[in-house]
């Protein structure tokens, strides 16, 4: 096979879990305003109990709801736990600028990255293990050649565009994901018509660590499970974010592919030790010529 | 029966409301009228439970209102039209009329419906512009469509913060009549802050004169428009 054909669908499934990293980013982003740097750390926690159940004999498939689950509880508890309390009206005095408001959720959720690596540490002594996928990593073949993609890729391909599409109609069709929406844009606005925010922000929360949840065990087939191989994923889906412009479902998903291809191809064509500056590269590129992201809209960005 | 008694409401040592009290009956429009700082858009903001008030309390007929949650007071009928239009530009207008509603979605999805045709029937341009982002209105439409924000909820009482605010006369006027004849037509409570005392005491039943946080006249609309030294004193023309 071509080295272009190899980089395209290399490309195409690595993007695929970008986008999913992405979207959660975008969650949070989307109800709470919150950039939540604790999301791969919820990834790789849950994706330790998945495993955890395996080893314990569980089925895949039951491990897999289960890690979901859990997902959504951790996500809702990061919220109720540490988000609602720190942004109270106690600590109105903490909280009475815009830049303290912004700032102390984003501290808080490197706090909470650092508390679930080092209970990863404790539970599981941080050990490095491998997490099963549930569809064969053969490679796919046609005819006589096999396509650098596998069952597996397309599975997690299928599972993202699933994810996508089902958040985008909650988001755009109904009054809950309506309310969601309103919440981050404008709480008081929001609050003013009637609607619990807090509740709709955990429930934000909830969403996003199924799709962290998501993202940990469509990953770790590939790259292993330990307290720290998820971190570069965090960077790339925030990348990705940033990309598709932070307030978009779908520009997110975009952003993720964009950056499947630009790490696949670098790696085919350059060197794999040039990924790093191609992604901060593109970055820069991306944030100089659309601002406002790929597909995002330029109100939310400036406000 | 909206009841303020002794209310209380500070920022640090700052008193925005310094132990006012004054009533808005049923039915009527009362307004609250004062210059700049006076501590209106805190009277409001602490009625609807944005603002906690230090001690004081507020009643609706027999309901304390004093400690509830601002989501708790909107569901008990009481709804605020914000100061500046407060509408959230990224949604689509329909969008914003739908929120105003959502809480009481699953309970009276039938009266939701009707609620929606009827500000729709007041405000025609806003079905016009339905499918806009609402940061595309002008500012007459933005209040027109934060007003319809609130009445979709069926509010007993409606707080409006100067409505009339950085809109052109002939608009204001308009958006003034308009809530006159609702509250007219449906027996809708008003309280209605302004800063032009004029448009505000020519619709209005009742005025308070709010003064640096204190209640310094509290008189029958008609009598308050007569009275020039008021104006003189508290208003500055
Ligand atoms: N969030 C706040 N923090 C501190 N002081 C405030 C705040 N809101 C209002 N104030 C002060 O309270 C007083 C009354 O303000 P406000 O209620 O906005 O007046 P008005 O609506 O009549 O113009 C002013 O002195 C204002 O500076
Ligand atoms: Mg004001």
């Amino acid at each position: 096979m071509t080295p272009f054909l190899t980089a395209f669908f290399s490309g195409t499934a690595q993007g695929a879990i970008y986008a999913l990293v992405s979207l959660g980013l975008v969650l949070v982003w989307r109800s709470a305003g919150v950039v939540n740097f604790a999301q791969m750390g919820q990834a790789m926690f849950t994706t330790y109990i998945a495993s955890q159940l395996i080893q314990n004999n569980y089925s895949y498939w039951s491990a897999f709801l289960i890690a979901l689950i859990s997902g959504a509880a951790l996500g809702a508890l990061v919220d109720l736990g540490l988000m609602r309390p720190l942004t109270s009206r106690k600590n109105s005095q903490l909280l009475n600028s815009q830049s303290m408001r912004t700032t102390i959720p984003v501290i808080a959720s490197l706090g909470i990255l650092g508390v679930l690596k080092a209970l990863a540490g404790i539970f599981w002594a941080g050990e490095e293990r491998g997490f099963p996928s549930p569809v064969a990593p053969n490679a796919i073949k046609i005819g006589d050649t096999s396509l650098a993609i596998t069952g597996f890729d397309l599975f997690v391909i299928g599972t993202v565009f699933l994810t996508l599409v089902l958040t985008t109609i909650f988001f755009t069709k109904t009054g809950m994901g309506l309310a969601m929406r309103a919440s981050a844009l404008n709480p008081e606005v929001t609050r003013l018509s009637g609607i619990k925010v807090g509740s709709v922000r955990t429930l934000g929360w909830a969403i996003s660590g199924i799709a962290s949840s998501l993202a940990g065990l469509l990953v770790t087939p590939r790259t292993n499970l330990s307290p720290n191989t998820l971190d570069l994923l965090l960077i790339i889906g925030f990348t990705a974010a940033v990309v598709g412009g932070l307030s978009s479902l779908a520009g997110s998903v975009l952003g993720g592919f964009i950056l499947g291809y630009v790490i696949s191809f670098v790696n085919v064509y350059s060197a794999p030790e040039n990924v790093f500056i191609a992604i901060l590269a593109f970055l820069l590129l991306a944030l100089f010529l659309r601002p406002q992201g790929i597909l995002g809209s330029k109100e939310v960005r400036s406000v | 029966m909206l009841a303020i008694t002794n209310l209380v409401t500070q920022f640090a040592s700052i008193k925005a409301l310094d132990s006012i009290s004054f009533q808005a009956k049923p039915g009527l429009i009362t307004t609250v009228i004062g210059a700049n700082g006076a501590g209106k858009s805190t009277l409001l903001r602490t009625i609807s439970g944005l603002e906690r008030p230090s001690s004081g309390s507020i009643t609706w007929f027999d309901e304390e209102l004093t400690h509830k949650s601002v989501e708790a007071i909107v569901r008990s009928g009481i709804s605020q039209v914000p100061e500046g239009h407060a509408v959230i530009s990224q949604l689509s207008v329909a969008e914003n009329i739908e929120l105003g509603g959502l809480f009481r979605k699953r309970i009276a999805r039938g009266d939701l419906t009707i609620a929606t045709k009827e500000v729709y029937e007041l405000f025609p341009i806003l079905f016009e512009r339905r499918n806009e982002p609402a940061g595309s209105l002008s500012g007459g439409e933005r209040q027109m469509l934060a007003i319809s924000r609130a009445l979709v909820s069926r509010p007993k009482l409606l707080l409006l913060d100067e409505p009339s605010l950085g809109l052109a006369p002939l608009i204001a006027a308009q958006i003034i009549s308009i809530i006159n004849e609702l509250c007219r037509s449906t027996g809708l409570t008003v309280l209605l802050v302004e800063q032009n005392a004029n448009t505000a005491l020519a619709v209005a039943d009742h005025g308070i004169l709010l003064a640096l946080g204190k209640v310094v006249a509290d008189l029958p609309a008609k009598e308050m428009a007569a009275d020039s030294s008021l104006r003189a004193a508290y208003l500055g023309y």
